[in-house]
C-alpha cells in the first residue's frame, strides 16, 4: 500500500502502476475479510456456547416443557430463541439488537462482493466501493463488539457465568479491524485523487451548519428513532411490573393471535376506505379545480373557493360536532327532515352499513378544497397558448379541457397517487376516531389499524405487545409498499420517483 | 381576441357555476348549522330541530359558558401558550434545519434530507411512541409532551427547503461567500430577510395543528389543567353521551348536563378564532400547498 505522497519522485507511469496494483491487493483483501467474515457469522457458526447449563436453567427458572427447545450453543441469529424458552426477557432488547446489527453486516458484506463482482466504476472511481468496504467492516466489528457486551451483560444478569464466546470471534475482530485500517488508507488515496474529505474535515469546516442541526437531530431522536427501539414490544408479553425492558419475550404470538384476531378485517378496512378516499379525492379536486380555474368572475371565483377550503381548517372535533348533531336520533337534522316528511326516523349510530358512505362523505368535505388547491396551482401553471392556440382551431371547452387541461395535469395526478399508494396502509386515524369514537357496534366495518391501536393505547387493560404488534405490521408493510412501489416507477419514469 | 361563445361554453358554463354554488353550499352549511344552533333556544332545538337562522335567538348558551368560565379560559390559555411556544421554536428549528440542507456545500445534506424523509415513511408505531414520552422519559401530565412531538415535520422541513432555494439565489450565497461572510451572516442578513413568505407559510401551518390538536392532550395530560381547547371540547361532547346514558336508568338529574345549544356554542368559541383569521391568511396556505405541489 504506497500513498500517493510516498511515490512522488518516481516516474509519472511507475507511480500510476503502483497504485493500480496497490488498488488490486486491496481489492483483494477487502473481499477476502468480507468473505471470511460472511462464512463466520452465517447461522452454521454457533458464536456462543452455554456452560453450566444445568444451573442456568434453575436460575432462571426454565420450566419442564420448555427444556427441550433449548440449545448447548447459539448463533447471533437464534439467540432470540434461548430468550424465549429460557425465559430471559431481560436480555431480549440486547439479544434483538445482536440480531439486526447481524443483519446489518452480512447486508453489507453481500453488497460489497456483488459490487466487487459487477465491477462498475463510477464518477467518484472507487470512493463507493471503500465506502461499502468499510461500511461492512465497521458493522461487522460493531457486531463482534456488542456481541461481547452482550455475553458480559447477560451472565452479569444472570449472576452467573451462564454464556461464553467462541475464540474465533475475537479472531475474526482482529481479522476485520486489520482489514478496516487498510481500507481506510486506500480510501485517503482516493480521496486525495478526486478531492474529496471525509467526514472529520468536514465538521471542522462545517461546524456551524452542524450546530445548526443539533435541534433538529435532538427531535428526530426522541421523536422518531428511539421509538423504532420500541418495536420490540412487538415481541413481547408486556407488563408494567416486569417493566419496559424485562418482560417476558414471546416471539411471533402476539402476531399470530393478531392474525387470527383482526388483521384480516382491519386491513380490510383500512386498504379499502384509502382506496375509495384516493379515486374519489382525486376526481373530486380535479373536476372542482377545473371549474374554479374557468370561472371568470373574479368575486365568484375567490368565495368557491375560500368556502370550499374552510373545512380544511377546522379540528376534527368540530367534524365530530356536526356528524353527531346531522346524524342523532332524536333531533339531529336528517332525522328532523325525515319526521318532517312524514317518514321514518332512521338509527345511524347503530346501523353499521351507514358509516362507510358518511365517512367518505365527510373524508371528501375535510380535503377537497387541499387538493383542488394542489391541482389549480397545476392548472395555472399551464400555457395560455396552448388554449389560445385550440380556441383558433375551434376546439369547443369541453375538447379543450380533454386534450389539454387533463393530460396536463396527469403528472402531477400521478405523483398524488403514488404518495397515497405508499401510504395506504395509513389511515385518517383522526376522521375514524372522531366520527365513531367508542361506538362498538361500528367496529367491525369502521375499524382501522390506526384506531384499533390507540384504543389499545388509551384502554385498560393495556395489551402494548399486540398494540405494538399492529402498528409494527402497519409500518413495516407501508414501508415495502413505498420502496416496491417507488422502485417499479423509477424502472418506469424516473421523474416521478419519490426518492 | 375576441370569440365568440358557442353553445357548449354556454351549457359548461351553466354546469360549472351550479356546481361551484352546491359545493361551497355543502361546504359551508355545517358551521351555519351550528353557529345558528347556538344562538337557539335548546328547548326550540329539541322540538324542532336546526334551522339555517336560529328561530327563537337567544345568547343562553353562551351566558352558560361564560358563567363558570375558569375551564373554558384555562383551556384557552394552555392553547394560546402551546401554539405560541410551538410554533415560534418549531420556525426556528426547521428555518436552521431547512437552511442546512439546502446548502449544497454541504457534504452530507443528502444523507441528513434522507434521514428527515425516512421518519415518514416507517416509523415504530403509536405505542412506542407514546410509551418514549410517557415512561422513558416521564412527561406524561406535563407540557412538555404536548408541544414538543410536534415541533418539526419533515413535510415542512422539506417545503421550508424549497421556498428558501426559490427565494434565495445560489449567486447571492455565493459572491457573500468569497466577501468572507459565514453561515451566520448568510442565514441571518441574506437569507432570512427575503424569506418573510415561507415564514408565514410554515408558521400558519404549524400554528393550525396546534390549535386544532386534541390527541397529544388525550395521550399525555392527566389533569384538566394542561387540556387543548379542543380536548376540553371533545370531553364534553364524551362526558354528555355517557352521562345521558346512564341517567336513563338512574336518577342523575339531566338538567345539570351542558345542553345541545351550550356544545354547539362551547364549538363556535373553540373554533371562532381559526374562521376569523382564516379568510386573511388563506393566500399563505394556498401558497405553501402550491409550492409543494410544484416540487413534490
Amino acid at each position: 500500500m504506497k500513498s500517493v505522497a510516498k511515490s512522488r519522485g518516481k516516474s509519472r507511469l511507475a507511480c500510476i502502476e503502483e497504485i493500480r496494483m496497490g488498488k488490486k491487493l486491496g481489492v483483494w483483501i477487502m473481499i477476502a475479510v468480507s468473505a471470511v467474515s460472511l462464512l463466520l457469522t452465517l447461522p452454521w457458526l454457533n458464536w456462543i456456547q452455554i456452560v453450566n447449563a444445568d444451573a442456568l436453567y434453575e436460575t432462571l427458572g426454565v420450566t419442564e416443557a420448555n427444556l427441550p427447545m433449548l440449545k448447548s450453543a447459539y448463533n447471533v441469529f437464534n439467540v432470540l430463541s434461548f430468550v424465549q424458552y429460557g425465559n430471559a426477557g431481560m436480555i431480549g432488547l440486547f439479544a434483538m439488537i445482536v440480531l439486526i446489527l447481524a443483519v446489518v453486516a452480512v447486508y453489507f458484506e453481500l453488497a460489497l462482493i456483488i459490487k466487487v463482482l459487477r465491477n462498475k466504476k463510477s464518477k467518484k472511481g472507487d470512493l463507493g466501493l471503500y465506502g461499502t468496504a468499510e461500511a461492512s467492516m465497521l458493522f461487522q466489528i460493531i457486531l463482534i463488539a456488542v456481541t461481547i457486551g452482550f455475553v458480559i451483560f447477560s451472565n452479569s444478569k444472570f449472576g452467573m457465568t451462564g454464556f461464553i464466546l467462541s475464540p474465533i470471534v475475537y479472531l475474526l475482530l482482529i481479522f476485520n479491524i486489520a482489514g478496516f485500517a487498510i481500507v481506510k488508507k486506500m480510501q485517503l488515496t482516493e480521496r486525495a485523487l478526486y478531492h474529496e474529505h471525509g467526514l472529520w474535515k468536514e465538521l471542522k469546516k462545517n461546524w456551524v451548519l452542524f450546530l445548526m442541526l443539533v435541534p433538529a437531530f435532538i427531535y428526530f431522536l426522541i421523536n422518531n428513532y428511539l421509538p423504532m427501539i420500541g418495536v420490540y414490544y412487538a415481541f413481547t408479553n408486556f407488563n408494567f411490573r416486569d417493566g419496559l425492558w424485562a418482560s417476558p419475550f414471546v416471539g411471533l404470538r402476539n402476531f399470530e393471535y393478531l392474525v387470527k384476531a383482526d388483521l384480516f378485517r382491519l386491513t380490510r378496512n383500512t386498504v379499502l376506505y384509502n382506496i375509495v378516499f384516493i379515486a374519489l379525492g382525486n376526481i373530486l379536486p380535479i373536476i372542482f379545480a377545473i371549474f374554479v380555474s374557468q370561472v371568470n368572475i373574479k368575486w365568484f371565483k375567490k368565495t368557491s373557493q375560500t368556502l370550499m377550503f374552510m373545512p380544511y381548517f377546522v379540528s376534527f372535533v368540530i367534524l365530530k360536532v356536526i356528524v353527531y348533531n346531522v346524524f342523532e336520533y332524536e333531533y339531529g337534522v336528517i332525522n328532523n327532515l325525515i319526521t318532517s316528511l312524514g317518514g321514518e326516523k332512521i338509527d345511524f349510530y347503530n346501523t353499521p352499513s351507514y358509516w362507510p358512505l358518511l365517512i367518505t362523505i365527510f373524508y371528501i368535505w375535510k380535503n377537497i378544497g387541499y387538493n383542488m388547491v394542489v391541482y389549480l396551482a397545476t392548472i395555472m401553471g399551464i400555457d395560455a397558448e396552448l388554449y389560445d392556440a385550440a380556441k383558433v382551431d375551434g376546439a369547443n371547452i369541453f375538447q379543450q379541457i380533454r386534450y389539454i387541461t387533463l393530460p396536463q395535469l396527469k403528472p402531477t395526478f400521478i405523483i398524488l397517487l403514488l404518495y397515497a399508494l405508499g401510504s395506504i396502509m395509513k389511515g385518517q386515524f383522526e376522521l375514524f376516531y372522531q366520527m365513531v369514537g367508542n361506538n362498538g357496534v361500528l367496529y367491525n366495518i369502521t375499524d382501522i389499524i390506526d384506531t384499533y391501536v390507540y384504543r389499545i393505547a388509551t384502554t385498560q387493560p393495556l395489551n402494548i405487545g399486540l398494540g405494538t404488534a399492529a402498528g409494527l405490521y402497519q409500518s413495516v408493510f407501508g414501508f415495502i409498499l413505498i420502496v416496491v412501489v417507488n422502485w417499479l416507477v423509477k424502472r418506469k419514469n424516473p421523474e416521478y420517483a419519490l426518492f | 381576441m375576441k370569440i365568440k361563445k358557442g353553445p357548449s361554453t354556454i351549457i359548461f358554463n351553466i354546469i360549472c357555476y351550479t356546481l361551484l354554488v352546491i359545493g361551497s353550499i355543502v361546504c359551508v352549511v355545517p358551521f351555519i348549522l351550528i353557529i345558528s344552533g347556538s344562538f337557539t333556544d335548546n328547548a326550540t332545538i329539541l322540538l324542532e330541530g336546526y334551522s339555517l337562522l336560529p328561530r327563537d335567538f337567544t345568547l343562553d348558551a353562551y351566558k352558560t359558558i361564560f358563567k363558570a368560565p375558569q375551564d373554558i379560559l384555562q383551556a384557552y390559555k394552555m392553547t394560546f401558550y402551546y401554539t405560541i411556544l410551538g410554533t415560534a421554536l418549531g420556525l426556528m428549528m426547521i428555518t436552521l434545519t431547512a437552511y442546512v440542507i439546502s446548502r449544497k456545500e454541504f457534504k452530507y445534506r443528502n444523507t441528513i434530507s434522507f434521514l428527515i424523509y425516512f421518519t415518514s415513511i416507517f416509523g415504530g408505531g403509536t405505542i412506542p411512541w407514546y410509551l418514549m414520552y410517557a415512561s422513558v422519559l416521564g412527561l406524561k401530565g406535563s407540557t412538555i409532551a404536548i408541544w414538543f412531538p410536534a415541533l418539526m415535520s419533515p413535510f415542512l422541513v422539506i417545503l421550508m427547503r424549497t421556498f428558501m432555494v426559490g427565494s434565495v439565489p445560489d449567486a447571492i450565497t455565493e459572491s457573500a461567500k468569497i466577501d468572507g461572510a459565514g453561515h451566520v451572516t448568510i442565514f441571518l442578513k441574506i437569507v432570512m430577510p427575503v424569506l418573510g413568505p415561507g415564514l408565514a407559510t410554515i408558521g400558519l401551518f404549524l400554528a393550525l395543528g396546534y390549535w386544532n390538536d386534541w390527541y397529544r392532550s388525550s395521550m399525555f395530560s392527566t389533569d384538566s389543567s394542561t387540556w387543548e381547547l379542543q380536548f376540553y371540547l371533545y370531553d364534553m361532547l364524551n362526558a354528555t353521551n355517557a352521562l345521558k346514558q346512564m341517567s336513563q336508568n338512574s336518577s342523575i338529574p339531566t338538567s345539570d348536563l351542558p345542553t345541545q345549544a351550550v356544545k354547539l356554542a362551547m364549538a363556535v368559541v373553540a373554533t371562532g378564532p381559526v374562521l376569523l383569521v382564516y379568510p386573511f391568511v388563506q393566500k399563505y396556505f394556498v401558497s405553501g400547498i402550491t409550492v409543494g405541489a410544484v416540487k413534490g
